[in-house]
């Protein structure tokens, strides 16, 4: 297949941004604040847009990067990540000191990152783009250089990152001495082809799960997710926890569409054991806890746990509600990170984590503390919220796949989850004002931020229709090509 | 089209609040005067609904219907029948009398509470609109939070947090597993028929085997009895009322516990109908237990919104029996007893919290010879007091009458044991009356207590109006819902003959 240029216009556009901030920043002595900024934004929705509106071709580009349906859905999604991790971070890093080129054109090459391994066809792109995504991850968690709780959760995440990479690429070493095709789905086929060899498929499918499973904080390889999420800063808390998360499970989506059925019958008993174990422990350990970002990082291994249990399902139609749910996932849990940020002061060197700093925050600043119970109560799944629509959609899936127990542990486990959203909930509203520190006044960009947020999850949430209209024709497209 | 009055039922509240928001949060004045036009102007479109329903015929009214989520099969579907147009009616009915209650009761975060009090309107009203499986979930939900804010902001500060949550807790767990029963539902539907929808209506005639049935009767069941609350799942209805604001507790036990009593009218029953005859002892001897377990629990309590919160578990306790009798005069009185615990309760609550705005205190004890200083106060209380105890000429007499009555027929014990709950609720709410109004007024702080305002009063002479236009000729209301309780009892007499045993359902032979 020929490279299919016009298609390949968002990738460029976002390498093309990234290096252009970097430039800026060696070479523009005297940058006139907002630069950077507005050159970070504007490559990003300029992706956005280019994926939205240009339609490629081919299927995909030379048979590694996908250009289809599926793809462009995520790099949309993944587009509209980074552009509002840049409305949330604009004041924040100016505040704190580190609005430099490296932040944002790290951004920027971790979203083209994002892209690389939803769309990847192929392991080794999958393998690149991950790599460029740990990479600028590492830096944007680590910015604040000043700050010991940034480098240890820097240092941290790169070093599980690093094992994680170390069994990937083993298992990606495996499947190709089987195969002996470094193609996604020629590698998988190998399964039929080989039937004798499908024990060493499976370990080398196992190790692959192992490596997503960390980046994804999959119930057991979740433990460096709280700690790494309390001192990476909140609005880069929030790029990490939906976007790495939310590319991971594109990836994860396509890897089970193109798993032969013998291959799948045996991955189906350990990911059920996987998504029980998550939801559990997600969802009571985020009972205990006292911190926010804690507590939404134990709730975003949960928010994981519920879309590894719809994966059982993904072959018998649950595809479209994952599709569902990984949009609306992103949209609240960036929301809820990125109003934290926005709460935090800039003199003090932690953000704002203590539940009991939210008190009364619900009266002195109605506007965002509004947006951020809207969030939780989304994830927490009511309605009328997209966060209820995408659980319900998850929840449909699963009971039609017949996984009624599944199904039954985890909304248990949602029910016990209501109670540590609303512990928040509880501070912001039902708690008396304490003389906490005091709250930064937020600037246009977060307002904008926050305001689109609510809107979406607002919309989603009573007028679903159009998205779910549309992750039925892409997930029907994927099953026809796979 | 026709004239879509039930959206504009549903969604004017919100209006309101849309107004209310650009509204100045430090005026408390034009905030609750904009609240109460709002609730006024509702309760006037609602008067349209209830003059031009048409009583002769059991099929739905009004009806809307959109398509919502094609994807699913989820419409939005709305209407109403009998059942619905009078619980309604109570909403829209009280709600004006619910913010002019507020006038000095609520002093802090105003506006916030006027908009969860409109949310909380638009809410009820979407429950018992909602003709649609899912749009009822929705509407059952989205409820939930301003009835969660209005116990855990303008509640009793020493505990309202523990109850709000109590509340909240209990009332998710029942809705999220009645969540799954609709989604077995739904897809056994799909199965059956090969359509996928939530229509209420269509699953009506679906033929359920008996063994399912037992479990998803079991499921919503679950819902709908705590919501009720039914013995043993009322716990949580003592700390939400005793915790909650005046006006909370009044819409918390007229309204909100109605939707108990009305899903298993609306869903349980029609849906389950083999399983609601195979569980008929199992939910009267509950409902007889709440009935008297709530009344002795009421006669010992010291706080007089703690009384008032039993008695609710009693008197819905006999609402459960009526419709559980499947009788004519049962289902009736069932029906006309929810609108008069809604009523008499709701004034009871507004009673108390009139005492309370004035001493600052419930308890029974601080209380005594409170005729002598408040004279029309003590009236008022008394004519509630006695609408409540089911003394003839108020309403309540009819419905517990019609509900004995169904009782008698179908099980001359059930009936035995419910008459005795009427004796019971006349000693406890008598003694609490007679402590608190009668006597010498021992307490000298009740000495110089002013007596209702023009504004109370205002409040009451409503509700009393309907306490014995009720009871002297209920056939104005009983009319609206012969016809669909007709139905009802008929649909419930064809699926009367089966007889199946327990271990037949545990083997999965029960069909």
């Amino acid at each position: 297949m020929p490279t299919d240029w016009p298609g390949l216009i968002p990738v460029v556009i976002l390498a093309g941004g990234g290096s252009l901030i970097f430039c800026a920043g060696a070479f523009w002595r005297r940058l006139p604040g907002g630069v950077l900024f507005a050159l970070a934004l504007i490559s990003a929705a300029a992706a956005g847009v280019a994926a939205l509106w240009i339609t490629p071709a081919n299927p995909s580009s030379e048979g590694m990067l996908d250009l289809s349906g599926y793809a462009r859905f995520f790099t949309c999604l993944f587009a509209a990540i980074t552009g509002l991790t840049i409305l949330f971070l604009r004041q924040y890093a100016r505040v704190r000191g580190f609005a430099g080129d490296e932040l944002y054109g790290l951004l920027l090459f971790g979203a083209l990152g994002m892209v690389l391994v939803a769309g990847a066809l192929n392991w080794v792109i999958f393998f690149l783009g991950l790599e460029l995504l740990s990479l600028a991850l590492y830096v944007l968690i680590a910015v604040r250089k000043g700050e010991a709780a940034s480098n240890e959760a820097g240092l941290k995440y790169f070093i599980m990152s690093a094992v994680a990479s170390a069994f990937l690429t083993f298992g990606i070493a495996l499947l190709y001495a089987v195969s002996g095709s470094m193609q996604v789905a020629g590698s998988l086929a190998a399964a039929l082809t080989y039937p004798d060899y499908l024990p060493v498929i499976l370990l080398s499918l196992a190790l692959i799960l192992v490596g997503i499973g960390f980046k994804t904080s999959l119930v057991p390889f979740h433990l460096w997710t709280p700690d790494v999420y309390q001192g990476a800063p909140a609005p880069i808390t929030a790029f990490l926890s939906t976007g790495s998360k939310v590319a991971l499970f594109a990836a994860l989506l396509r890897f089970a569409m193109l798993a032969p059925e013998p291959v799948w019958a045996f991955c189906l008993p350990g990911l059920w054991v996987l998504a029980a174990l998550t939801m559990v422990v997600g969802n009571l350990t985020a009972l205990y806890q006292t911190r926010i970002k804690r507590l939404l990082a134990y709730s975003s291994i949960a928010q994981m746990g519920y879309l590894f249990m719809t994966l059982l399902a993904v072959k018998q139609g649950g595809l479209p509600a994952l599709l569902f749910y990984l949009a609306v996932y992103a949209v609240m849990d960036l929301g809820a990170f990125g109003l934290i940020g926005s709460f935090s002061a800039g003199q003090t060197q932690s953000d704002r984590d203590d539940l009991a700093d939210y008190q009364g925050l619900g009266y002195s600043q109605p506007w965002r503390a509004g947006v951020l119970a809207v969030c939780l109560i989304s994830l927490a799944g009511l309605p009328p919220t997209a966060g209820f629509m995408g659980k319900f959609a998850l929840f449909r899936a699963v009971l039609h796949s017949d996984y009624v127990v599944l199904a039954v542990i985890g909304i248990l486990t949602a029910i016990v989850s209501l109670y540590y959203y609303f512990k928040v909930v509880v501070a912001m509203y039902l708690s008396p004002a304490t003389a906490g520190a005091t709250v930064p006044a937020a600037d246009l960009a977060v307002h904008l931020a926050g305001a689109i947020i609510l809107v979406l999850i607002l919309w989603l949430g009573l007028a679903p229709s159009a998205l779910f209209g549309l992750v039925d024709r892409l997930a029907a497209a994927l099953a026809l090509s796979s | 089209m026709p004239f879509p009055i039930l959206s504009i039922l549903i969604f004017f509240p919100l209006l309101g609040i849309g107004l209310l928001l650009f509204l100045d949060r430090k005026n408390h004045k034009v905030l609750k005067g904009a609240a109460l036009g709002v609730a006024l102007v509702e309760f006037i479109f609602s008067l349209p609904l209830w003059f031009s329903f048409d009583s002769t015929t059991a099929a739905m009214q009004f009806v809307e219907r959109h398509e919502w989520i094609p994807t699913y099969g989820i419409s939005y579907y709305i209407g109403v029948d009998g059942f619905s147009l009078l619980l309604i009616m109570l909403t829209t009915f009280l709600t004006p009398l619910c913010v002019l209650a507020t006038w000095t009761d609520i002093q802090t975060r105003v506006k916030e509470f006027m908009i969860c009090l409109l949310a909380l309107m638009s809410g009820m009203i979407g429950v018992f609109a909602a003709l649609d499986l899912f749009l009822f979930y929705v509407f059952w939900e989205v409820m939930l939070i301003p009835m969660y804010l209005l116990i855990g902001v303008w509640g009793n500060p020493a505990r309202r947090v523990y109850a709000a949550i109590k509340f909240f807790l209990f009332t998710m767990f029942g809705s999220v597993l009645m969540l799954v029963a609709i989604l077995v539902l739904y897809f056994h539907y799909g199965q059956t028929t090969g359509i996928y929808t939530f229509d209420l209506q269509k699953m009506y005639g679906l033929n359920i085997p008996f063994n399912m049935q037992y479990w998803m009767f079991l499921a919503f069941g679950l819902a709908f009895a705590i919501k009720v609350p039914m013995f043993p799942f009322h716990t949580w209805l003592p700390d939400a009322h005793t915790e909650a604001p005046t006006v909370g507790s009044v819409i918390l036990a007229a309204v909100l516990l109605k939707m108990g009593t009305y899903g298993f009218l609306r869903f349980n029953m029609p849906l389950f109908p083999q399983a609601a005859h195979y569980f008929v002892p199992l939910f009267s001897i509950l409902a007889l237990i709440g009935i008297v377990y709530g009344a002795l629990v009421s006669m010992m309590q010291k706080d007089m919104k703690r009384l008032i919160a039993f008695s609710s578990v009693s008197h819905l306790g006999f609402v459960m029996l009526g419709l559980f009798t499947f009788t004519i005069a049962g289902v009736q009185g069932g029906i006309i007893q929810m609108i008069n615990h809604g009523l008499s309760t709701g004034a009871l609550f507004l009673v108390v919290g009139m005492i309370y705005e004035r001493r600052h205190t419930r308890m029974i004890a601080d209380f005594g010879g409170l005729a002598t200083a408040m004279p029309i106060f003590a009236t008022i209380f008394m004519i509630v007091t006695l609408s409540s105890i089911a003394v003839p000429g108020t309403n309540g007499f009819i419905g517990e009458f019609l509900i004995l009555l169904g009782a008698f027929k179908s099980n001359m014990l059930y009936g035995t044991i419910a008459a005795t709950g009427v004796i019971l609720s006349a000693c406890y709410m008598l003694w609490m009356f007679q402590r608190v109004v009668w006597g010498e007024i021992t307490n000298d702080k009740n000495r110089d207590l002013k007596d209702l305002s023009l504004r109370e009063i205002a409040i009451f002479a409503p509700l009393i109006l309907f306490i014995f236009w009720i009871g002297v000729y209920p056939g104005t209301f009983l009319n609206k819902t012969r016809a669909t309780t007709e139905n009802f009892i008929a649909m419930m007499e064809k699926a009367k003959a089966t007889q199946v045993t327990q271990s037949q359902v545990f083997k999965g032979e029960a069909q």
